[in-house]
């Protein structure tokens, strides 16, 4: 090739690159919702004298015009994949693939975090019960403990998280439940585990907190894929997960009331299974103070869980044992109000976290 | 508007590019004025007013200096042009380092005017006074406010460099050629550039914000931060040289080199010889000769030295720590014109290991807000306080980056460069590379647009200047 024609080909290919970008970047229509994101594109900036003046409309813009780049998965899997495949880096803003897992590195221990964990969960204990009251806590590993040591990444001592968790909130019982999890029973896509696998989980907390045996259930498998959390933001080409849920008599004879916006739901809600995030069928995602009624269970047997998401998936299994589950997430209420809703007399306590909300309790109020 | 973003390399740089080519020859000077203040106020709208005073009285005071040439009049006429410059470039810059000096010296407390900083300030200012005084000193004064204007506020270095002397663009604003040959070049020289500051520069500096915000401090970190700062220094600065140049191509003008592998030098003379080319070279022609340079003795030349570093770092940040970078190399460079050179031609891996090492500790210098925050990364290198040797974290982002540190060690020399050189003799690999050079450049542009797209924002280490 001569070198002037090479000149001429790199110059046409440059400016017909950039000339095609700017044309798409204004006439390609720009969706609303992102769903590998799970959030709004950025909005054009509001255009005036003062904003312009002010930078304001130059520094909205750039966002702008970054956020909506067209096919901006495709570009950014291109920038995920050059920074594995590359420049052989082991997690791509904190989030890595591994064994054909999706995780988010969870490191260092934040120990204040612990701290104000249990000082929220204390308050709770101090202030609504009493010797009546059975208190029970346990801890839900996040998909790190089994998968990040093993692919040299970053890891927390999970052994030391849970052991300092029993000995600061030591006004409950600890239940563990570490020993019965693995790899297998996360999403790969996602934060969570899969509620079909946990039914054995169910049964340690349930027998722990004296509340009987477990019921048999139906397996149901949406046969729509699901692309878990960290599928977008990892932008790695990862098979998605599929979605099972458990149910049987007792779960789908069961009513939830949601007191946060004042309707009945459902503990299974389908809608939401077609929606933005699957997981949210669990009990309608995340709500603040939920109560679930089982009239063919013990009228004595009522529980309160203070939960994050996980709880959304194994509360469903509770429902055989217990005539009233009231799950409660301080992150969307404060426990001051609390008197006005649930009552505490005589009822068994569960306060069922994720390392990952606990290492980040600033969250809870 | 950083060259590094989609606003630009997807709105400005084709419109840009599309308006300059449609306007006649005689007004093409004029569109790229326009696109220079479009670019400038696209980021400061109320301080392109300062720029266009800048330049007005620095036409003005240029004809009259060129008039009464070789006169007292023509002398105070520079002065007062360089004066102007220097008075906006010192209010908004020092202003409240001033203020922090005089409260603590006497005890007051005399608010901060707390004034931002316009963005390349430092730089068009330098610009505006190497005009004026090149002017008093015999070059032509500039009649066309606008081949003016295209000096100071072109786009390709307005913000962050190189400095170009007037002189060598002056013929360049009147008369120049533009050829596919010259756009190529400039693309390829952008488009390296881009993947400098995108791919490498950004990564380094992403590394560094981790080090600084990990808790498990260690000797590992430490030189991980220190070794990830200068690599990222390095891969900014000399990506948006390299930037500003193929830019300057694209508008048929041929900017001066600002680095030449830096990182290769057996000393700090030839280190400043290689990195940030064109500032050195002020300070030199508008400092130090006027000063006397090493004209007027020993005693003379080492104050000259100090004096000219100290502005050296002033002029990099408002802060003490900045003055002590500049005199940390002044002391260097006083150390190697007294004795230490002739010590350091004995064995040039030892010398260039000095080098390195000098340079990591003066960029550490540099990054700290503080003078106390630099002591303590300093001593982190060396395992102050007690610290560990190596730490989980820093072992992990060791094996995280070892592919960018690897990259970046041999994208900081020649290496490659010279190795195209050779196969570009060879009729078979100029082949091949003729047919790779415009996927490759593609693909890169593609990459760095991945990178955009998912990252978030990341300025020029040097706008701050």
């Amino acid at each position: 090739m001569d070198a002037k024609i090479k000149d001429i080909i790199v110059c046409a290919a440059f400016f017909l690159l950039l000339f095609g970008g700017l044309l798409l970047c204004i006439l390609k229509p720009k969706p609303a919702y992102l769903d590998t994101e799970r959030r709004s594109l950025l909005g054009f900036p509001e255009l005036s004298a003062d904003s312009v003046l002010n930078g304001r409309f130059s520094a909205g813009f750039e966002s702008y015009a970054a956020d909506n780049f067209p096919y901006r998965d495709a570009f950014r899997s291109v920038k995920a994949l050059t920074a594995a495949k590359a420049f052989r880096q082991m997690d791509n803003n904190g989030i890595y693939a591994s064994d054909g897992y999706l995780a988010a590195m969870e490191y260092p221990l934040n120990e204040s975090s612990l701290d104000h964990a249990a000082d929220r969960f204390r308050f709770v204990y101090e202030t609504y019960l009493t010797a009546d009251n059975h208190v029970y806590l346990s801890v839900i590993p996040d998909k790190n403990c089994f998968l990040a040591q093993k692919s040299g990444r970053l890891t927390m001592d999970y052994a030391d998280f849970e052991k300092q968790m029993a000995q600061k909130a030591d006004f409950a019982a600890y239940i563990p439940i570490s020993d019965l999890l693995t790899l297998d029973d996360y999403y790969k896509t996602d934060t969570h585990w899969r509620q079909e696998n946990i039914e054995d989980v169910a049964k340690r907390l349930l027998q722990a907190m004296g509340a009987g045996a477990q019921k048999e259930y139906e397996r149901r498998t949406l046969t729509r894929d699901f692309y878990g959390v960290y599928y977008g933001q990892a932008a790695l080409p990862v098979r998605p997960d599929k979605l099972s849920y458990l149910t049987g008599e007792d779960i789908e004879g069961a009513m939830a009331y949601d007191w946060q916006n004042g309707r009945r739901i459902f503990v299974y809600d389908l809608d939401r299974a077609a929606g933005k995030d699957p997981y949210e069928m669990f009990l309608s995602g995340p709500l603040s103070l939920i109560t679930v009624h089982n009239p063919d269970a013990p009228k004595e047997m009522r529980l309160v869980m203070f939960r994050d998401s996980f709880g959304s998936s194994i509360a469903p299994l509770f429902i055989g044992s217990y005539s009233e589950i009231t799950l409660v997430d301080i992150r969307y209420i404060h426990p001051n109000l609390l008197e006005k809703w649930i009552d505490f007399k005589g009822c068994d306590v569960l306060f069922l976290y994720s390392t990952l909300v606990l290492n980040h309790s600033e969250t809870l109020k | 508007m950083l060259f590094s973003s989609i606003t630009f390399l997807y709105y400005f740089l084709p419109v840009m590019a599309a308006l300059y080519w449609i306007f006649p020859k005689r007004m093409k000077n004029a569109a790229l004025l326009l696109g220079s203040l479009f670019f400038y106020a696209w980021g400061e709208p109320k301080y392109t007013l300062i720029m266009i005073f800048s330049i007005v009285q620095g036409f003005l005071f240029g004809l009259l200096e060129e008039r009464y040439r070789q006169t007292k009049s023509g002398r105070i006429f520079c002065f007062l042009s360089v004066c102007i410059s220097l008075f906006f470039l010192i209010y908004f810059k020092y202003a409240d380092f001033f203020i922090q000096n005089v409260n603590r010296a006497t005890g007051l407390s005399i608010p901060f005017l707390r004034i931002s900083l316009p963005v390349g300030i430092s730089f068009y200012t330098f610009q505006m006074i190497s005009y004026s005084v090149d002017v008093y000193r015999g070059h032509k004064a500039q009649k066309n406010i606008v081949d003016l204007a295209v000096y100071i506020t072109m786009f390709p270095q307005l913000v962050a460099g190189p400095i170009v002397r007037y002189g060598d663009l002056s013929a360049q604003l009147a008369k120049r050629t533009h050829s596919a040959a010259l756009a190529c070049d400039g693309i390829r020289r952008f488009v390296i550039g881009l993947a400098k500051k995108v791919l490498l520069a950004n990564q380094f500096g992403e590394l560094c914000d981790i080090c600084l915000s990990s808790k498990e401090k260690s000797v590992l970190l430490s030189w991980l931060y220190a070794v990830g700062f200068t690599l990222q220094i390095y891969y900014d600065f000399s990506g948006y040289s390299d930037m500003a140049i193929g830019l300057g191509k694209l508008f048929g003008f041929r900017i001066p080199e600002n680095f030449r592998y830096p990182y290769c030098a057996v000393s700090i003379t030839e280190f400043w010889r290689r990195w940030h080319i064109s500032l050195g070279s002020w300070f030199r022609d508008y400092v130090y000769i006027p000063l006397g340079g090493n004209r007027a003795g020993k005693k003379r030349q080492l104050f000259n030295i100090t004096v000219v570093w100290s502005l050296t770092g002033l002029w990099h940040g408002a802060s003490w720590n900045f003055v002590c970078w500049g005199l940390f190399f002044a002391a260097l460079l006083i150390a190697e014109k007294m004795w230490l050179l002739r010590l350091l031609e004995k064995s040039r891996a030892i010398a260039h290991l000095y080098v390195l090492f000098s340079v990591v500790i003066g960029f550490v210098l540099f990054r700290a807000a503080d003078l106390k925050e630099a002591a303590r990364h300093i001593g982190g290198l060396f395992g102050a306080g007690g610290i560990p040797l190596a730490l989980p974290e820093a072992v992990y982002y060791l094996k995280s980056y070892a592919a960018v540190f690897l990259l970046g060690a041999l994208g900081a020399g020649p290496a490659v460069s010279k190795l195209l050189k050779v196969s570009l003799q060879k009729k078979a690999c100029r082949m091949i590379i003729y047919a790779l050079e415009p996927a490759v450049l593609v693909a890169l542009v593609l990459i760095i647009t991945g990178y955009l797209v998912d990252g978030s924002f990341q300025p020029f280490l040097y706008f701050r200047f």
